[in-house]
């Protein structure tokens, strides 16, 4: 979005990353006021879902879901069921009971009196009981989650909807990457080249929806480890080889941000689940052909 | 066997080749980035919106927001590194010293290649939080591997050692 005179842009750091928001066609102070809103939503989000903070709700089914069920916010809940439900239609290709592999990589780090578990621990997000009033359980005593593949996606959701309940028309949100946008403009993304992180590999332009990237590469919200790659695959416990880097466009953005990750991992045969939920993709092939869904290039018109 | 035929089928018709990466190489090359989010006045204003005033602490760096004589908090400026180039940010503390908010004041980044570039560097020399960049109107949207605001929460943690001091 350029910025206009009715248009404001901020940015704060969260979520690991810059999360930026911009915003249009409101006067000013209500545009201010809307942003500051969507950007507490975000650090709630950040607060209940970091793996890494003792007091959020992540880690509080992590220590006690083996012991007993543990009740969590609503949000974490949605997430959950989303993340499972993900599990199960990618045919375990996404998993947010990987954090023990990651754990076991030294990508994620232990918590405090944690063993580090076995190496033939059921890292499947089959190991994780939804019950009612919004309590989790884990079937498994070495079971481990970690949203970090789907916790940014699920908070530029939610802050979009805090734009939109403060009466904003047009707006932008990127949490790192992951990002969503309504309203009548036409939006130009650029996406970074995992190859040379300083160049771009190309330039989309996105009317409304979601749009998020994965690369091999590091990221901050799921790994804690600088050097260490993004993503696993959950079945091999290896970072995948053959696509370095996938960009999904989904209707929301907690599914773009997870289908980024099946995408990476399964590869072309993503197709059949970016179909089910209405979603695109475009890869980044290891031997650096670029190849994309067929929707997706009407649906965000590639531009030079 | 036949059921694989027909996944194969499918697969095809899903997925396309994409060519026309020499067109896209041009269109990308000259990519100097920078987004000036709030200028000092409009942070300390979005942070202390009751305060009447901000008296000096230390220059360019250090204020103590007041209303009527009232301390409502304290608003520092710092600068760290990011990936190449400065980041500037505030960060607001209320009268005990507890983080209220950071924000983002000024961001710059750089593609292909430009930061080896002394006259493209120049342009930021001197630039404080009170001069605003403008360069081109070249405000991007990138999506892609994920930057790391580490160097921010760095410098908010450094920050916070000195400002015990505050008060």
């Amino acid at each position: 979005m350029r910025t206009a005179s009715n248009s404001i842009r901020r940015a704060r750091p969260l979520l690991g990353t810059f999360v930026e928001i911009a915003v249009a066609d409101a006067a000013l102070p209500a545009m201010h006021a809307a942003i500051n809103a969507a950007f507490a939503v975000v650090r709630q989000v950040h607060e209940l879902m970091s793996f890494h903070e003792e007091g959020s709700d992540v880690s509080r089914v992590n220590r006690e879901a083996w012991a007993r069920p543990v009740r969590v916010h609503a949000w974490t809940f949605q997430v959950l069921q989303t993340a499972i439900e993900l599990h199960q239609r990618s045919a375990g290709a996404f998993d947010i009971a990987v954090a023990p592999v990651l754990q076991a990589m030294g990508l994620l780090p232990l918590a405090l009196g944690d063993q580090l578990p076995s190496s033939d621990v059921r890292a499947s997000s089959e190991a994780i009981a939804l019950l009612p009033g919004r309590r989790v359980r884990f079937r498994h005593p070495d079971t481990r989650i970690d949203l970090g593949g789907v916790a940014k996606g699920f908070a530029v959701d939610r802050a979009v909807d805090a734009l939109r309940e403060h009466g904003i028309a047009a707006a932008l949100v990127n949490a790192g990457g992951d990002l969503a946008t309504f309203g009548p403009r036409a939006h130009a993304i650029h996406i970074r080249d995992p190859r040379a992180p300083d160049c771009l590999l190309c330039r989309l332009n996105v009317i409304s929806g979601a749009l998020a990237s994965s690369a091999g590469g590091f990221d901050p919200f799921v790994s804690s480890h600088p050097k260490g790659p993004a993503i696993i695959d959950p079945r091999r416990r290896k970072p995948p080889r053959a696509i370095l880097a996938a960009t999904v466009r989904a209707p929301s953005c907690i599914l773009a941000d997870a289908l980024t990750k099946v995408v990476m991992v399964a590869g072309r045969s993503a197709a059949p689940i970016l179909e089910h939920y209405r979603a695109g993709a475009l890869v980044l092939l290891a031997d650096g052909r670029v190849q994309m869904t067929c929707d997706f290039e009407s649906a965000t018109c590639l531009a030079a | 066997m036949l059921k694989q035929i027909e996944l194969t089928g499918a697969d095809v018709t899903k997925w396309m080749n994409w060519t026309s990466p020499a067109v896209l190489a041009l269109s990308v090359t000259s990519a100097a980035h920078a987004v000036q989010y709030l200028s000092l006045e409009q942070a300390q204003k979005h942070a202390f919106p009751a305060a009447t005033g901000f008296a000096v602490v230390q220059a360019d760096r250090i204020w103590r927001a007041e209303a009527g004589g009232r301390l409502l908090g304290f608003f520092i400026f710092d600068r760290v590194i990011g990936k190449h180039l400065y980041i500037d940010y505030s960060i607001a503390l209320d009268p005990a010293g507890r983080i209220r908010q950071v924000d983002i004041l000024a961001y710059r980044e750089s593609y292909g290649g430009e930061i080896r570039s002394p006259t493209w560097l120049a342009q930021f020399v001197g630039k404080s939080s009170t001069s605003p960049l403008q360069v081109g109107n070249d405000i991007r949207n990138i999506s892609g591997a994920t930057l790391s605001s580490h160097h921010v929460t760095e410098g908010v943690k450094r920050i916070m050692t000195i400002a015990n001091r505050l008060k």
